[in-house]
């Protein structure tokens, strides 16, 4: 497989990968139900759920950028941000006995539920 | 632009429950006909499928950097996705009654990533913040600044925990003491352990922590029944620093031992 240099960019979930000289992507991958792998020194790849061995990988300039990438797409999925809202929801109300939530007026909103059943 | 489609799909269709889902009316980009269609919402992506029963989305429409708005349509209960931008196109969608509507309105402006990262930042600074108010302590030697505190966070607690005792002036709150090294035990005097006399001049005590309310619902800080008189309080603090002057000096000889 060839290398191609790449301008990448992480925005909300989604990975998007330019041309380096060029404005407009070529190309996004969305980053849910994905898995960021640690490949060999520099190298990461990503795959996804329903197609585990395809994976798109990915070379970087030194091994700490690396590990600077695998953490970011790791926590990048919108799925990430909702366990992390409802983990830290449950923090305060046990610590305080109120659901944070409420002064947003969403604490009834289903997609925040504790326990709710989420892959 | 090329897309994982593929994965688009399979996030669209797999087992995992929808944010919310429902038929809209959707008005076509060139025509202005409405297709009715079933509507999937998951994460920030709003899936619309030709049926509710096939087996992929016919398209998405990803909810960054969008208004949800009301908007004046020939059909009732519409509304419109509008995005910035001269190229982005406004979706119009309309829904079955007004209830349908507003709840759709309420949850495609909620929907977006950014929403709930900012919601998220707000939990984890609100959990920081109690974290270290908290007299439990367990987040308090976290920023701890400076190589070593003199005083072991166990005594922080402890002098948080203290409920005000009556008249009591800010020197005796044992200030000084423990910023020496422990030198002649001080007696506890009538007026609590003051940290001045034998030397001279009193050093300004440092100012009074913030009195912190004790939250209901059985946090850590429930105050004792009983509230101990300063005597007691500087016999701990003796205690303590003496005991943390030891492992200091432990510490110190040990490191001196293993330099070359």
């Amino acid at each position: 497989a060839v290398l191609k240099k790449r301008l990448v960019k992480l925005v909300v979930n989604f990975l998007f990968y330019f041309r380096t000289d060029e404005a407009e992507p070529i190309g996004a991958l969305l980053l849910e139900h994905c898995k960021i792998t640690k490949e060999e020194e520099n190298v990461f790849s990503i795959s996804f759920i329903e197609e585990p061995e395809r994976k798109y990988c990915f070379e970087c300039a030194t091994e700490e950028q690396c590990q600077e990438w695998v953490e970011a797409l790791r926590r990048a999925s919108y799925e990430f941000l909702r366990r992390s809202l409802i983990f830290y929801r449950n923090e305060i109300q046990k610590m305080t006995g109120k659901d944070p939530l409420e002064q947003y007026g969403i604490s009834e909103e289903a997609r925040f539920q504790l326990g709710a059943h989420r892959q | 632009m090329k897309l994982n489609e593929r994965s688009l799909a399979f996030y669209a269709t797999c087992d995992s429950p929808a944010d919310k889902s429902g038929f809209l009316y959707k008005r076509g980009e060139r025509h202005t006909a409405y297709h009715r269609r079933w509507f999937v919402l998951k994460g920030n992506m709003l899936f619309y499928f030709e049926e509710r029963d096939s087996r992929e989305p016919v398209g998405v429409i990803v909810l960054e950097g969008c208004n949800v708005e009301l908007c004046d349509s020939a059909e009732s209960f519409a509304f419109a996705i509008r995005f910035g931008g001269s190229k982005s196109r406004t979706y119009v969608l309309a829904a079955d009654s007004q209830a349908a509507m507003e709840s759709w309105v309420k949850s495609l402006s909620r929907a977006s990533f950014d929403y709930m990262r900012l919601v998220v930042r707000e939990l984890e600074k609100q959990l920081q913040e109690m974290s270290r108010g908290l007299p439990g302590g367990c987040g308090g030697s976290q920023d701890a600044p400076g190589p070593w505190k003199p005083m072991p966070p166990g005594l922080e607690q402890c002098r948080e925990r203290l409920p005000a005792l009556p008249a009591v002036p800010p020197k005796e709150n044992g200030c000084a003491v423990w910023n020496n090294v422990p030198g002649p035990e001080r007696p506890p005097d009538t007026s609590g352990c003051g940290g001045h006399d034998e030397e001279g001049a009193p050093r300004p005590p440092p100012p009074l922590p913030p009195r912190r309310r004790v939250s209901n619902g059985g946090t850590a800080s429930a105050g004792p029944a009983v509230a101990p008189s300063p005597s007691t309080f500087c016999r701990l603090h003796e205690q303590y620093s003496r005991e943390v002057a030891r492992l200091r000096q432990d510490w110190q000889q040990k490191r001196r031992g293993s330099q070359p």
